[in-house]
């Protein structure tokens, strides 16, 4: 899988999330800008994989003061947040 | 160690058929293989399955004080039974047998209730009198020995060592308590009196219940766990853990020892092999999959002890197998596939002609052993020196280290901020919200009609006064024996896995007299620092076992949950009883949530904690629901071997005095 550029990036956040969460939620078809947390998509332990999971799949170090809804709610600010790590350097 | 039961009626008139009697004895067989005996009297029954341990040949029950006088039906042991034994000769009293049975007869019948003070065991029993109509039953301090019951609406009671006996007697109908279930998937078992099944009660670890006349007149506590009620011991931790062991080898019959590897067990089995100068016979379970096995650890130690060795290797295939009848026993669905390998333990200990073994059930509860204690610790460190707090923590948990649950910043913030709060369940917010997870795949009803039902918030208030005075520490320590040990570890993980195949635990930390002396320890006996735990256990271990076991640090027991159920080979039912149809037959799962879990489970991608509990705790709900519910489920069938003991004191006055 790569994870190079923007789309793939997108399409894998929304893959991963399909595989490993929204499975419980059948009933919701899930856009990339909605709130996880919030449609109870991810609890918060869910949270935790899921950041542990984006700093492992892109080989990026999340900082303590990262780990908010903002950088991590939805599949639009995981987007985000990934794209301006990378380009940060 | 025996099953117990028996039916009182509100009308003497009314007789307690025999019939259902012999099916409630038959149901508790297992817990009793060596016969059973029953007594009737008017508008009353009793039976008990034996398990012989004292008194082989003249120790059966139920034993009366005097004919048609006061009666037991007891399963456990009083250990101290021949010094009480040597009290009561000395005023004269007379006994017709060696058992320790008719010693806690013959204390209740002098002292009444103030007796229990003076037992030191494991318990559970009927004590009946009749001349006042009147029943007490009663279970041990921390709640080794189980016992249930129920009321009917004619004021009939019915009281059994295993729900199942209720069913057998035809007299309580099975249904599902919700709260019961949702009980389990917060804390892993439900807190007493409340259970799994509607309308059956279980009486609390160090409760009594007294029933009259058809009313029940009293329920309390005669001992409680709450640490400010431990009175101070005289003689220090050592000598009475020395005597705990000591006094748990009595039996007239060979005792043996479970040994995980781990510091507790390894203690106890050093200790017992020391007090008989003989050579033990110990028991393991040991792994086929290298991540949950200990076996290294159990030779060295039965190596260095000299005992005499048995080991049981749980593979996946034995794992799948056994898990049915292993919810049967249990009685209830679990998140965890840890019962198993302790139920092929006994039932190998029984076929190897041992029926009672010593175990090392609650150090790491009194001793503050668990990673929960040192978590709790963490948080106060944090707020001290963070960064020192998260390196300590990355020393936690190791077996977390495959699956989803990565252990990087995200995992530090939680496990660290997540018990922070003055909310006085902190400590164990982080086990709570992993097991939650299965409850994501409730069905909508069963959700809504839970909705308003909080599981903590009940236990939040029920929590004693003087709980908020407590350190930290000495709070997760007293909810982990009264959510955790009871409910869990001693039920499901102990008495029903042992007793599955009448094999008995004997749990020498669980003596009061070593609680109350754990609860004397400067704190930092327990826990020094965030890693130093057990500190004067490890302390006695280092001078009786070698230093790679006194000084091991702890690896939890964990069995493979969701794998056996789907390695090559695995059973058929497997997949028929989390299908679709099978799932909306029970109607608490939502069979959509669940067919994305199993196509996870398939493909071999569930292999977080999370996940695994959730499966494990979807499949043991069906095999309970159609073992206790469904079309197939259980019947009962009265016991076909004669009686060792039948009274009928029908119609007959009492010609002794009772209490």
């Amino acid at each position: 899988m790569t994870t190079e550029g923007h789309v793939d990036v997108r399409a894998d956040v929304r893959q991963y999330v399909q595989e490993n969460f929204l499975y419980m939620r059948p009933d919701v078809t899930l856009d990339d800008q909605d709130d996880l947390l919030d449609l109870g998509i991810i609890d918060s332990l869910g949270f935790v994989e899921l950041v542990e999971e984006v700093q492992v799949r892109y080989g990026i170090t999340v900082q303590d003061v990262d780990i908010t809804e903002e950088n991590f709610g939805s599949v639009d600010s995981i987007v985000r947040y990934v794209e301006g790590r990378r380009a940060a350097g | 160690m025996c099953g117990v039961a028996g039916i009182v009626r509100a009308d003497p008139r009314r007789p307690v058929e025999e019939d259902r009697l012999l099916r409630m004895a038959r149901a508790l067989r297992h817990r009793g293989p060596d016969g059973f005996g029953l007594a009737r009297d008017d508008g009353a029954g009793f039976v008990s399955a034996r398990l012989a341990i004292f008194d082989l040949p003249g120790g059966w029950q139920p034993i009366e004080a005097t004919p048609g006088g006061g009666l037991i039906v007891y399963n456990g042991e009083v250990y101290n039974h021949p010094e009480l034994r040597g009290e009561l000769s000395r005023e004269g009293v007379g006994f017709s047998t060696t058992t320790d049975t008719e010693v806690v007869l013959r204390m209740l019948e002098r002292d009444g209730l103030s007796a229990l003070d003076r037992f030191n065991g494991q318990f559970a029993f009927g004590w009946w009198q009749p001349r006042e109509r009147r029943l007490v039953l009663v279970r041990d301090r921390f709640g080794v020995r189980p016992l249930y019951w129920a009321q009917l609406a004619d004021g009939t009671l019915a009281f059994g060592s295993e729900v199942c006996s209720l069913f057998a007697s035809g007299l309580v109908d099975p249904a599902p308590d919700l709260l019961g279930i949702d009980e389990v998937f917060t804390l892993w078992g439900t807190r007493p009196p409340r259970t799994v099944f509607r309308g059956v009660q279980q009486l609390p670890p160090g409760g009594l219940l007294v029933w009259q006349n058809g009313h029940i007149v009293e329920q309390r506590s005669w001992w409680t766990s709450a640490p400010w009620t431990a009175p101070p011991q005289e003689h220090d931790l050592d000598s009475l853990l020395r005597d705990s062991v000591r006094l748990r080898l009595r039996a007239d019959v060979p005792v043996g020892a479970y040994l995980s590897g781990g510091l507790d067990s390894s203690l106890i089995s050093a200790l017992a092999q020391e007090t008989t100068g003989s050579r033990l016979r110990t028991f393991s379970v040991a792994f086929t999959n290298e991540l949950y096995d200990e076996r290294a650890y159990q030779e060295e130690v039965a190596a260095a002890l000299g005992t005499s060795h048995h080991v049981v290797e749980a593979g996946s295939q034995e794992i799948a197998d056994a898990f049915p009848d292993v919810v049967l026993h249990a009685e209830t669905p679990m998140v965890r596939t840890a019962p198993v390998p302790l139920y092929l333990l006994a039932r190998e200990v029984r076929e190897q002609g041992i029926t009672v073994v010593a175990t090392g059930e609650g150090a790491d509860e009194l001793f503050w052993g668990y990673d929960l204690f040192k978590e709790v610790a963490l948080r106060r460190l944090h707020a001290q020196d963070p960064t020192r707090a998260e390196e300590l923590l990355n020393r936690l948990y190791p077996y977390l280290g495959a699956g989803a649950a990565r252990r990087g910043p995200a995992w530090r913030q939680f496990i660290l901020q997540t018990g922070a709060g003055d909310d006085p369940l902190s400590s164990h917010l982080t086990r709570v919200e992993a097991t939650a997870t299965v409850k994501a795949f409730y069905s909508d009803d069963v959700a809504a009609e839970l909705a308003a039902a909080d599981p903590l918030e009940r236990l939040r208030s029920d929590l004693p006064a003087g709980f908020g005075e407590l350190s930290a520490l000495e709070r997760a320590s007293w909810l982990e024996v009264t959510t955790l040990l009871e409910p869990y570890l001693l039920a499901t993980q102990g008495d029903r896995m042992a007793m599955a195949h009448g094999v008995e635990g004997r749990y020498p930390f669980l003596d009061h007299r070593v609680f109350a002396a754990s609860v004397g320890l400067p704190p930092e006996q327990k826990l020094d620092g965030i890693e130093n735990d057990k500190v004067a256990l490890r302390r006695l271990a280092d001078e009786v076992l070698p230093p790679s076991i006194a000084r091991r640090p702890k690896q939890p027991y964990r069995a493979p949950e969701v794998e056996p159920f789907f390695a090559q080979g695995a059973p058929e039912w497997i997949e028929q009883l989390v299908s679709p149809e099978a799932l909306e037959r029970v109607g608490l799962w939502d069979p959509a949530r669940v067919s994305g879990l199993l196509r996870r489970c398939r493909a071999g991608k569930a292999t977080g904690i999370r996940e695994g509990m959730a499966f494990v705790g979807i499949l043991s709900t069906q095999l309970w629901h159609e073992s206790f519910f469904g079309e197939d489920r259980r019947s009962f069938v009265p016991e076909d071997l004669g009686p060792r003991v039948s009274m009928d004191r029908m119609g007959h006055p009492a010609t002794g005095a009772t209490v």
